[in-house]
């Protein structure tokens, strides 16, 4: 099991601001699959990645991310396990200003202490053909559109061979049939290499890409769902 | 440095800037540095001119070159010292004079033996000695008052007629006045004679020549030299603290060194400030960078290594463009100014310290930045 979450509680706030993000919350992905959580705003989606990434402690329960208890580890390992064995992608897909879409993937070999060579050079050449970006490499942030920004994210959170990858709402900032285009290429990257997404989203026509799907509300997380048949979103368009 | 660089580059106009002010900075350091050199060297390059290691004073606690008188007692004493290698008197009065062409001027007369080892001998003309009154002058009085070789100088008072036998190329000065060298019995004679010098015929009592101002000294490590100066009863100095005996020199050097100081202090600060102000609005960019997994201290060598590189090259053209600066100053104007390349150098390598220091400070909130700022709102 790539992720595995056993009732995890998070209390965040303290004195009467004291408020249960998440309470009692466990999940299972595996490897190749794509889980969605779904919930309105105040949910606790966010909490829910952050305790899965090492972000934030939980308050109780046990997190193993291929088996490696993270809630055992300081903060030095659960940052090494970050980028050793998670890849990111946020809700405003927060790239590096400075950086070129090429630059985006080659950090993440500086951020594991590796000077980027030639074998890392191709494996970002891949992936930003794999998101359709082969052409944008040499362009920054503020040269590409959010949809393309966004798939920069993609391929930069599988640069490090991730096992799992932790998705907060890819398309809060895009149209609909922009975002479409995200979760789907999310979908097929879950799939192509093998990893375990967990993704959030309150964006209930992104769910048909997911393999599994769970609903999250006021902390409480509900029994998973499987909404189509492993292989392929249903509504191919 | 790999993002440091692409920052440098994206950030350019900001990185430009601050490197503009940090040029000024070096370039002010070493234009401090090189004036103020030029106006200590003017008060005592006389002194740091003599061959000497050691000046002997008469006993004071805080001995002055206008206070002090040894008497021969004391320069005979000194000389058949152990570890003393030579030794010779040297007499300092100040005087007004005229110079020929009826032009008043203040000059340091300085008496001692011609041909010993404290004569500068002259680079034009001829070295004292030969005529009683005959004197050598340094450049000040040749560059300010047009004095030249055979010009006869009065002095004020007492009248005595020097005769400008010789010239020095160099500024020799003491307490900003430039040096007259005359023969030791001439300097006793201006000193402590009668005005006008002695009577037709007559010579002047020989009590008038067993005192002077300082013994020069040339010591070997090893002297004892508070045993000697217990039993002549004098304070020997060493050469640079002799240059503290003479007046307005610590008053000089301690000013330009408090501009100095505060010049570090808001090259500190700006610098501390500039990478404060940076860190801040990149603060997102570090929580974001942090959660892919970056550690600390990657990010803040990162930081530092960007400081370096900017402090290093914006320093260097500082440092560049004062010594092209100074070097215009020296060749092209009579402003007092020493290139001193060690003295511009530790200038640079205090702005870079000062300024890392700054950056240490700033870079520190890096540590801070919590990486789930990336995840938006919560917290
Ligand atoms: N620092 C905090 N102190 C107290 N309560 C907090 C804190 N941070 C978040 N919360 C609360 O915890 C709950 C879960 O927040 P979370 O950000 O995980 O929700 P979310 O599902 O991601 O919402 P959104 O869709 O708006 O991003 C919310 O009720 C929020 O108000
Ligand atoms: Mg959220």
């Amino acid at each position: 099991m790539t992720l595995a979450v056993d009732s995890v509680s998070l209390v965040l706030g303290d004195g009467d601001q004291q408020v249960t993000a998440l309470n009692k919350v466990s999940l299972t992905v595996e490897a190749g699959v794509l889980c969605a959580v779904m919930g309105p705003s105040g949910a606790g989606k966010s909490s829910l990645l952050a305790v899965c990434g090492g972000l934030l402690p939980p308050t109780s329960g046990r997190i193993a991310i291929e088996g490696n208890d993270l809630t055992a580890l300081g903060e030095r390992d659960r940052a090494r396990l970050r980028r050793e064995r998670i890849g990111f992608i946020f809700q405003q897909s927060n790239l590096v200003a400075a950086l070129t879409a090429m630059d985006q993937l080659l950090l993440m070999a500086h951020i594991n202490g590796r000077k980027p060579d030639g074998a890392h050079r191709e494996r970002a050449e891949q992936l930003l053909e794999e998101v359709g970006l082969a052409h944008r490499a040499s362009h920054r942030p503020d040269q590409m559109s959010g949809g393309e920004r966004q798939r920069v994210g993609i391929a930069r959170a599988l640069m490090t061979e991730p096992s799992l990858l932790l998705v907060d709402e890819p398309t809060s900032m895009l149209d609909h049939s922009r975002g479409g285009e995200v979760v789907e290429l999310l979908a097929r990257q879950t799939r192509e290499h093998a990893v375990a997404t967990l993704m959030v989203t309150h964006d209930q026509a992104m769910l048909s890409w997911a393999d599994q799907v769970a609903e999250i509300e006021d902390g409480f997380l509900g029994p998973p769902s499987t909404p189509h048949l492993k292989g392929g979103p249903p509504d191919e368009t | 440095m790999f993002l440091a660089l692409r920052d440098l580059v994206f950030a350019r106009g900001r990185f430009l800037l601050m490197a503009v002010v940090i040029v000024m900075m070096a370039l002010m350091m070493v234009l401090l540095t090189g004036l103020s050199s030029g106006l200590v060297d003017r008060n005592i390059s006389g002194i740091r001119a003599l061959p000497i290691t050691h000046l002997a004073f008469e006993y004071d606690d805080k001995p002055t070159w206008s206070n002090s008188m040894v008497e021969r007692a004391m320069w005979e004493g000194w000389a058949d010292r152990p570890g003393v290698m030579t030794s010779t008197q040297l007499g300092n009065t100040m005087f007004n004079a005229r110079t020929s062409k009826d032009e008043p001027v203040t000059l340091a007369l300085w008496g001692m033996e011609p041909g010993s080892f404290i004569d500068p001998g002259a680079d034009a003309g001829q070295a004292i000695g030969g005529d009683p009154y005959g004197v050598v002058v340094s450049r000040m009085l040749v560059a300010e008052n047009d004095v030249e070789i055979g010009d006869t100088i009065v002095l004020d008072r007492v009248l005595t007629e020097l005769k400008v036998v010789g010239l020095l190329d160099a500024h020799n000065n003491i307490a900003h006045t430039p040096i007259v060298y005359a023969p030791f019995r001439l300097w006793a004679e201006a000193s402590y004679g009668p005005p006008g010098g002695p009577p037709e015929g007559e010579s002047l009592p020989d009590i008038l020549y067993d005192f002077a101002t300082v013994v020069a000294l040339q010591l070997e490590e090893t002297t004892d030299i508070a045993a000697v100066d217990e039993e002549l009863f004098t304070v020997a100095l060493d050469k640079p603290m002799s240059f503290v005996a003479s007046t307005g020199y610590k008053a000089e050097r301690d000013s330009v060194r408090i501009n100095q100081g505060f010049l570090l202090v808001i090259a500190t600060l700006i610098i501390g400030a500039f990478f404060s102000i940076w860190t801040i609005q990149r603060t997102q960019e570090i929580g974001l960078i942090k959660a892919l997994g970056a550690s600390t201290g990657y990010l803040v060598r990162d930081a530092l290594g960007q400081v370096s590189l900017l402090l290093a090259v914006a320093v260097t053209c500082g440092v560049g463009i004062g010594y092209g600066l100074g070097d215009l100053i020296v060749e092209r104007t009579d402003i007092p100014y020493v290139i001193d390349i060690r003295a511009m150098l530790i200038s640079g390598a205090l702005v870079i310290g000062g300024g890392l220091v700054g950056a240490v400070l700033a870079v520190r909130r890096i540590a801070r930045i919590d990486p789930i700022i990336a995840l938006g709102q919560l917290r």
